[in-house]
């Protein structure tokens, strides 16, 4: 149980528009695997950048970053392409899930493109996950046409296919009543625990954090509390 | 079949938005058969032009030209370089004609690319009706020949042409000759050459060419007829006239012969130069039209590509953070783009062909002239669908690398 999901050291960035803002000091921390960790904090204190750079979506940054202890940081962005789609899965505030194509499709998608399973087992696997979620019987409606929970609990699906070693969430709960909230938080918890699946997720929810396994606090680019 | 995640998501995208796919695809439609229409019609009636100077003029023709009069004979009989002759040069007029003719068509029937050889005299002459005179020339032929080679058959009006050599003197005039002096087949004609005694001739037919000129003043009568009219005897040929078997061959079969033969020969490339320009005019206007019609088309697909990745930029930034890189958006839009292509390119084709076939079905009838002349030549149309292909690909690439140079964290964080 002692293998790293993620480790981050001596992460520092700025910001240079419009003038130069060190949103990120000198970030180190560790994220083992099939912890739920909750990155809290007031607005603008750099939680959100610091999720981003840990996606490797974001790459301007000093410091190193490895996920499932490879490095990662100075890869080419066709490499990190390939790690995203194959490690990581994400949920967003407002669940951007691909309105033209049906829920299945969007959950079948990053596993598509990952190849490792002929089309028919992906689509199995997409039903499977589904169903963990409780929304299997969405899979042939148009992602447009769902509630918002609901297509929050697709894209965290979408977020499970390849079986990430992480799976990041920027304010999951953000756009959606407690009810909902508590669905999601309900599934993460789940997943950590029964799948010992490793969550990182940056939140404003002080009730969700509070649930999680462990909180991450950050105040102006700097952690305060949660090594 | 498998098909790619890269191409069921084009695919995708394609179909949920039909309207737009449906016109984009208009625009390369348009534009291919466009590109159909006018290559068949400008490859429609270069041939028929290159058909009608066919209809008058040989693929090569040989003849002796008047040459200028030069002192080497001279030279060669004082057989001393330090002689200087001073000569005023003349020009020489060759009335002999062609000299051994018979045997000269024999030594060019040997090249295997030869279809015709025939033998003609022409000759200047003064056609005169009652009191009425026209200047025009009279070609001695051997007519079945001659119509082997030019298709006399198709421009005939009245009469038969083959009583020019059944008939004592009989004469075949164009319709501006018949017409001027009124004359129909049937009646006499007075002709009177330069150097002989006026003949009598009895007019066994009229054709006409599209031609004004050549119908006012040619007429044909058997080459031993002119014989007779110039006084000359049988051996007397001013012109052989050679048909080839592929016609794109007389300038460089016309070389052979000039280096065999030392006559002058003249193939009808040279003879025709106001015809090829006029098909290399008419290859720019085509080409520039065609040019502007398919960049309309790839402006149109740019367009709609480039509001298609400003509408979906979320789902590219979200394609992009679930792992596709940046060769896989190019991918996903360039398909887009050659699917509309494609789709233009095919409807294209078969709408090229409808109004090809139209409007070669619209009467004209001016002269030989009924149809519109159209061709129906199948490189054109493939052609047209690798240009639609390319001018889509050309104008979908631009759009798709912008798609894959997104910033996912931009979009997303907003």
């Amino acid at each position: 149980m002692d293998t790293l999901a993620l480790k981050a050291s001596g992460i520092n960035k700025n910001f240079y528009d419009p003038v130069t803002f060190q949103v990120l000091k000198n970030i180190s921390f560790e994220v083992k695997k099939g912890e739920f960790v909750s990155i809290i904090g007031k607005s603008g204190c750099g939680k959100s950048t610091l999720l981003y750079v840990l996606s490797t979506m974001d790459t301007d940054y000093q410091g190193e970053l490895s996920i499932n202890e490879q490095k990662v940081t100075g890869l080419s962005l066709n490499e990190l392409a390939a790690i995203r789609n194959a490690s990581i899965g994400f949920v967003f505030q407002f669940h951007y899930l691909l309105p033209d194509f049906t829920c299945l499709k969007n959950v079948m998608i990053p596993a598509l493109r990952l190849g490792k399973l002929s089309y028919q087992e992906v689509e199995h696997k997409a039903y499977e996950r589904l169903k963990i979620l409780g929304v299997e019987d969405q899979a042939l409606k148009r992602a447009d046409k769902l509630s918002g929970g609901q297509q929050q609990r697709i894209a965290i699906a979408r977020a499970l296919i390849n079986e990430p070693a992480i799976i990041m969430g920027d304010e999951p709960t953000g756009n959606l009543d407690s009810k909902n909230s508590n669905i999601v938080f309900d599934i993460f918890k789940q997943l950590a625990h029964e799948l010992k699946q490793t969550i990182i997720t940056v939140t404003h929810d002080e009730d969700f954090a509070h649930k999680s396994d462990r909180i991450i606090e950050m105040s102006d680019g700097e952690i305060i509390a949660g090594h | 079949m498998k098909i790619s995640v890269n191409t069921e998501i084009a695919l995708t995208y394609l179909s949920a938005r039909k309207k737009q796919t449906l016109i984009a695809s208009m625009g390369v439609m348009f534009g291919i058969s466009m590109f159909i229409f006018m290559q068949s019609l400008m490859k429609g009636t270069n041939d028929y032009f290159e058909k009608m100077s066919f209809n008058t003029t040989p693929h090569i023709r040989l003849y002796s030209e008047n040459k200028v009069a030069d002192n080497h004979m001279m030279l060669s009989y004082l057989k001393d370089p330090s002689f200087k002759l001073l000569t005023n040069p003349k020009q020489l007029i060759q009335t002999q004609g062609i000299i051994n003719p018979y045997g000269i068509i024999h030594e060019i029937l040997k090249n295997p690319q030869i279809y015709a050889v025939t033998p003609q005299v022409t000759a200047d002459v003064i056609y005169t009706s009652g009191s009425v005179q026209l200047n025009g020339n009279i070609a001695g032929v051997n007519i079945i020949e001659e119509d082997r080679m030019f298709d006399i058959q198709g421009n005939m009006q009245s009469g038969d042409f083959h009583d020019v050599d059944r008939v004592n003197k009989g004469i075949l005039i164009g319709k501006g000759i018949a017409d001027k002096l009124s004359l129909h087949t049937g009646d006499n004609i007075t002709v009177r050459s330069g150097t002989g005694s006026p003949a009598i001739m009895k007019i066994v037919g009229i054709y006409a060419t599209t031609i004004k000129q050549i119908d006012e003043t040619k007429s044909y009568a058997n080459i031993v007829q002119v014989q007779n009219l110039l006084g000359k005897d049988r051996s007397y040929v001013t012109d052989i006239k050679i048909n080839l078997k592929d016609y794109n061959n007389a300038p460089a079969v016309a070389k052979e012969l000039e280096t065999l033969t030392g006559y002058k020969v003249e193939d009808w490339v040279k003879a025709n130069e106001q015809l090829k320009a006029a098909f290399k005019i008419r290859a720019v206007i085509l080409n520039s039209v065609i040019g502007v019609i398919l960049l309309v088309a790839g402006f149109g697909i740019y367009n709609i590509l480039n509001m298609t990745i400003y509408e979906k930029i979320k789902e590219i930034a979200i394609l992009k953070a679930t792992g596709f890189s940046g060769r896989s958006v190019i991918s996903i839009f360039l398909q887009q783009a050659v699917y509309i292509g494609l789709m233009g390119g095919v409807v294209g084709i078969l709408f090229g062909f409808f109004i090809t076939y139209m409007v070669s079905r619209i009467y004209i009838g001016a002269g030989t002239l009924k149809y519109l002349p159209m061709s129906f030549y199948v490189p054109h149309y493939i052609e047209a669908i690798c240009f639609g292909v390319l001018t889509t690909l050309a104008a979908g690439f631009f759009p798709s690398k912008k798609a894959s140079r997104v910033d996912p964290v931009k979009i997303i964080r907003g």
